[in-house]
């Protein structure tokens, strides 16, 4: 009882902390979630364009856990597939526990457009759990995304989220959607070291302003720093290890309010 | 010798100058550019579409510039008239041009704008005998278009929703609403051979009109008119609708006026004399006859126009004109055609090299009087049935320095006066000096000049404008405007002041990448709202803006994305924000005659001062620069497709969604339930 007292308590603050809309896509493996313009990493829900960066077909899978509370941790697999035309993301993620929990399933396709900028749409397919109906109910709506390389190192990207505000809508109430616009940059100082920032707005919530750094130090070592604000200045630290086929990311952010926010990433390229 | 290394050189390393921006892009870019700051600033619509026609006829009949005019070269709103000074000047001292290339020589021309005109402009014979116009020619070689657009919005508004007869109030409450439905139609036919005879003809039903029924059969507003250009001495003739303007628009200008944006050299109006209409606003022009003739040095212009106008009369006296030209309701009929006026007017003008002195005198009658609802800020209005207003101009080039400007006066004996000057002391750089006086009796119909308010009076003001470009790809605009009310205005009970300044920074990052920063900051007063208040408390409003806008295309796509926040405060409340932000994607098919433009847009502007505006392309001939205010999202798809040569299709759809918990958009009979609203266009045009 206790325990479901604390969740409880956690899950309120959680909610008003993020704003209207809770906002339970799974976070990008970018550091302070900076994916928007990340050309080397394509992570589930967020930028469908850098699907179209894929060299090789992908495997990944995801685990965030947020505030070291399994129920409202997020669980999330990837599967991208390569082709000469455009290339396919398969993704899935859960959010939540038995009593609540949501779901999104998306169809992406990308392309890369001579290496100067690419596209990406996906589909995403959102359900909900209600407990007080026993019953899923869901939405259908797009996501679309552009990464530009304006130089060899600059990129400017761009990410909408459900962008026509499409709502679940139950027998007795309507549960919004977050729909989200982002725009984000990428400066390479050198090969080995990006510069991330982006600017965020889910339409009901407050903007929030991300910034990163990511740095390979070793062959197989990057170390990751950055911050981000919406209402409270989150700094974030992250470690990357590369082995050719092979990719981990572990990032953690800490919250001033609500504690520590962990984020696990393992992805294989075939 | 100079000319011709430079042309040796030019032609060996630059053989892809002449691949310019097509003419649609250029004027869609100008008009996304500077129409987009004048719909913040005015409170007044803004008559694109004559703009736009215009531009277009000159992209079908590019001006010769070996035979060119002042008049010709001041069709093109991007140059400045330093620039075109500048033009003429080279062709006076260097004869004619040899090949296109050779407008990289005159100064303060870049890059930039010699792409932007090579659309409109060829390089030709300098014969200036116009040739003899023969039927049998117009007849085979003159060119024919149609235009036929309809809209419709997808969400049905309150005006539109009738109750069932059984209902008890049905009687009452249906005959508020609207007389017809909601399908908005126009029609539009144009000939024209070369520039020398030009015929249309329009017609339009805005929507909620009525088209067939007990109140109105067919369209709700005809327009019509013919022109012919330089017959013996005449210069223009033009019979049917037609607009004047002269000088700077102290007296007679219906058309837009240049007034304060990033192309802050561009202080002067445009197109003066007897001109055409085949617009859809259904105000302000003239309908009758006028003509030009050229006497030696001299061009006279006489002219007169007899039409009805709307407004609230009762019992023969009105106290405002209507002019938005709709006629839905009962009570928007009733006001339809009460009142007959009358226009005579002429001009004289005299040329004589880089001087020119004209005046212009115009009269005009109505059938009723108008008397105004006197308050304090229009005590001073025009009221009666008759007025007369005169003015001069002049324009004199004096070394590098043109002085220009404008001496009205109305016949209460009220006096308005606008003089300035431009010169360009270094190639890289342009100055501009403006001074206005309006009085606040002051007070004529067709008055449209510099000014910080659509009406042309009760102001008075000193705007210093510079252009400087001081590297290569780089380009500095800035100006600053300090002005005065003498007398109340609209929502300012006292007499006022304000100031503007605008810095604007272009930088052309490569070929394919321009962007630029705009830093906007204006003080002026306004009434204080609140209720408790006695006597109305005159506080000083504060607003600023930086925008940033990034252009770049790769082969057969083009990407935009803007950003722009505000932030407002009226006397010592908290300062309150705006944000816009958008992505633009068109791309044009190489395989099928197809173009799509996508944008998505989110907007944040919980108060009204925070308001923000943003252009988007549209179908041909219809303009959207809607103001954004609110929480939300607009996303819109453009498509045009040429089915063949001389059939072509345009349609747009686009959706508003609001996010902040409005349940209803709009009030009375526009009234939207719910927070979407969808509008769709189709425009079709057909050249035979």
């Amino acid at each position: 009882m206790k325990k479901f007292a604390l969740l409880l308590l956690v899950i309120i603050f959680y909610s008003h902390l993020f704003a209207q809309i809770t906002n339970n896509i799974p976070s990008s493996t970018s550091i302070a979630n900076t994916g928007t313009a990340d050309s080397n990493n394509w992570t589930a829900f967020n930028n469908p364009a850098m699907l179209g960066y894929l060299e090789k077909a992908e495997l990944g899978l995801q685990f965030e856990n947020r505030y070291l509370i399994s129920e409202l941790s997020t669980k999330s697999v990837q599967l991208g597939f390569k082709s000469n035309i455009v290339n396919t993301g398969l993704s899935f993620s859960h959010f939540g526990y038995s009593l609540y929990h949501e779901m999104i399933v998306g169809m992406g396709f990308a392309r890369n457009f001579s290496n100067k900028f690419a596209m990406g749409v996906q589909f995403n397919y959102y359900t909900a759990y209600f407990g007080a109906s026993n019953s899923y109910r869901g939405a259908l709506f797009p996501q679309v995304g552009l990464l530009v390389k304006l130089s060899p190192i600059f990129n400017l990207g761009f990410n909408t989220f459900n962008p026509f505000q499409t709502n679940i809508q139950t027998d007795f109430t309507i549960k919004k959607l977050p729909s989200i616009y982002s725009l984000g940059s990428e400066y390479f100082f050198s090969p080995d070291f990006a510069w991330r920032t982006q600017i965020e707005k889910e339409i009901s919530s407050n903007y929030r302003f991300a910034t990163g750094f990511d740095y390979r130090m070793l062959q197989h070592l990057s170390i990751k720093l950055g911050a981000y604000n919406s209402d409270y200045l989150v700094p974030c630290i992250g470690f990357g290890f590369n082995a050719r086929t092979f990719l981990v990311d572990l990032n953690c952010e800490l919250h001033p309010l609500l504690g520590l926010n962990a984020l696990a990433a393992m992805k294989y390229r075939f | 010798m100079r000319r011709l290394t430079f042309l040796f050189w030019f032609f060996l390393f630059f053989p892809n100058i002449v691949k310019g921006q097509d003419a649609v892009a250029t004027t869609e870019q100008f008009i996304a550019d500077i129409f987009e700051q004048y719909t913040a600033e005015t409170e007044d619509e803004i008559d694109y579409d004559t703009f736009y026609e215009e531009l277009m006829y000159c992209a079908k009949n590019p001006i010769n510039l070996n035979r060119t005019t002042r008049e010709e070269l001041q069709r093109l709103p991007f140059l400045s008239d330093i620039q075109i000074e500048n033009i003429q000047a080279h062709l006076y001292k260097f004869g004619k041009l040899q090949t296109i290339y050779e407008l990289q020589l005159i100064e303060g021309l870049d890059m930039t704008d010699i792409r932007s005109m090579l659309p409109f402009v060829f390089v030709g014979d300098a014969d200036d005998t116009f040739k003899k116009i023969y039927w049998h020619d117009v007849v085979k070689f003159g060119k024919h278009e149609m235009f036929i657009r309809f809209d419709k919005g997808v969400e049905t508004k309150e005006g539109y929703q009738f109750l069932p007869e059984e209902d008890e109030n049905a009687a009452e409450e249906n005959s508020k609403n609207y007389f017809g439905n909601a399908l908005y139609h126009s029609l539009k036919y144009r000939f024209h051979f070369k520039d020398r005879i030009m015929v249309g003809i329009t017609a339009e039903k805005d929507a909620g009109e009525q088209f067939l029924g007990n109140k109105n059969v067919g369209y709700d507003f005809y327009s019509a008119y013919a022109q012919v250009n330089n017959i013996g001495k005449v210069k223009t003739l033009v019979v049917g609708d037609f607009r004047a303007n002269f000088g700077q628009g102290l007296v007679l200008r219906p058309d837009f006026g240049m007034g304060k944006s990033s192309y802050v050299l561009n202080v002067s109006p445009r197109n003066s004399g007897l001109k055409k209409y085949g617009s859809t606003d259904e105000i302000n022009f003239f309908r009758g006859a006028g003509a030009t003739v050229r006497l030696g040095e001299f061009d006279v212009t006489a002219f007169y126009s007899n039409k009805m106008i709307d407004g609230d009369t009762v019992n023969g006296v009105f106290s405002s004109m209507y002019k938005t030209g709709l006629h839905r309701t009962e009570s928007e009929f009733d006001k339809k055609h009460t009142i007959n006026q009358q226009v005579m007017g002429g001009n004289a003008t005299f040329t004589h090299s880089s001087f020119q002195v004209g005046f212009t005198a115009v009269h005009t009658i109505l059938d009723n009087r108008l008397e105004v609802d006197k308050s304090v800020y229009n005590y001073f209005y025009f009221s009666g049935n008759k007025q007369t207003t005169g003015g001069f101009n002049y324009r004199l080039r004096w070394y590098k320095i043109n002085l220009f400007g404008e001496t009205g006066m109305t016949d209460n004996g009220a006096v308005a006066t606008l003089n300035g000057f431009t010169f360009s002391p270094l190639s890289q750089v342009s100055l501009v000096a403006l001074h206005r006086y309006y009085s606040p009796e002051y007070d004529t119909f067709y008055a449209t000049a510099f000014s910080e308010t659509s009406r042309i009076n009760n102001e008075s003001g000193f705007y210093l404008g510079a252009e400087i470009r001081p590297y290569k790809r780089w380009k500095v605009a800035a100006y600053v405007d300090s002005y005065r009310f003498p007398w109340a205005k609209y929502g300012i009970d006292a007499p006022s002041i304000g100031t503007d300044y605008l810095m604007q920074i272009d930088f052309a990052a490569k070929r394919n990448i321009s962007m630029f920063w705009r830093f906007k900051y204006e003080e002026k007063q306004s009434n204080l709202t609140q209720d408790e208040e006695v006597m109305p408390l005159v506080v000083p409003t504060k607003k600023t803006s930086l925008r940033y806008n990034l252009n770049y295309y790769f082969g057969k796509f083009s990407f935009k994305n803007v950003i722009e926040s505000n932030l407002a405060r009226q006397a010592e409340t908290d300062w309150t924000y705006g944000i816009i932000a958008s992505q633009d994607v068109s791309y044009a098919f190489s395989s099928i005659p197809l173009k799509v433009d996508v944008r998505f847009q989110f907007f944040d502007a919980v108060n009204y001062d925070n308001r923000l505006y943003s252009y988007e392309k549209d179908v041909l001939y219809a303009f959207s620069i809607p103001m954004y205010f609110g929480l939300g999202s607009r996303y819109y798809l453009n498509v045009k497709y040429e089915l063949t040569n001389r059939l072509s299709f345009w349609f747009k759809i686009a959706q508003t969604v609001y996010a902040d918990e409005r349940e209803l958009m709009s009030s009375g009979n526009e009234t939207i339930m719910g927070n979407r609203k969808t509008d769709m266009r189709l425009m079709m045009k057909l050249d035979f």
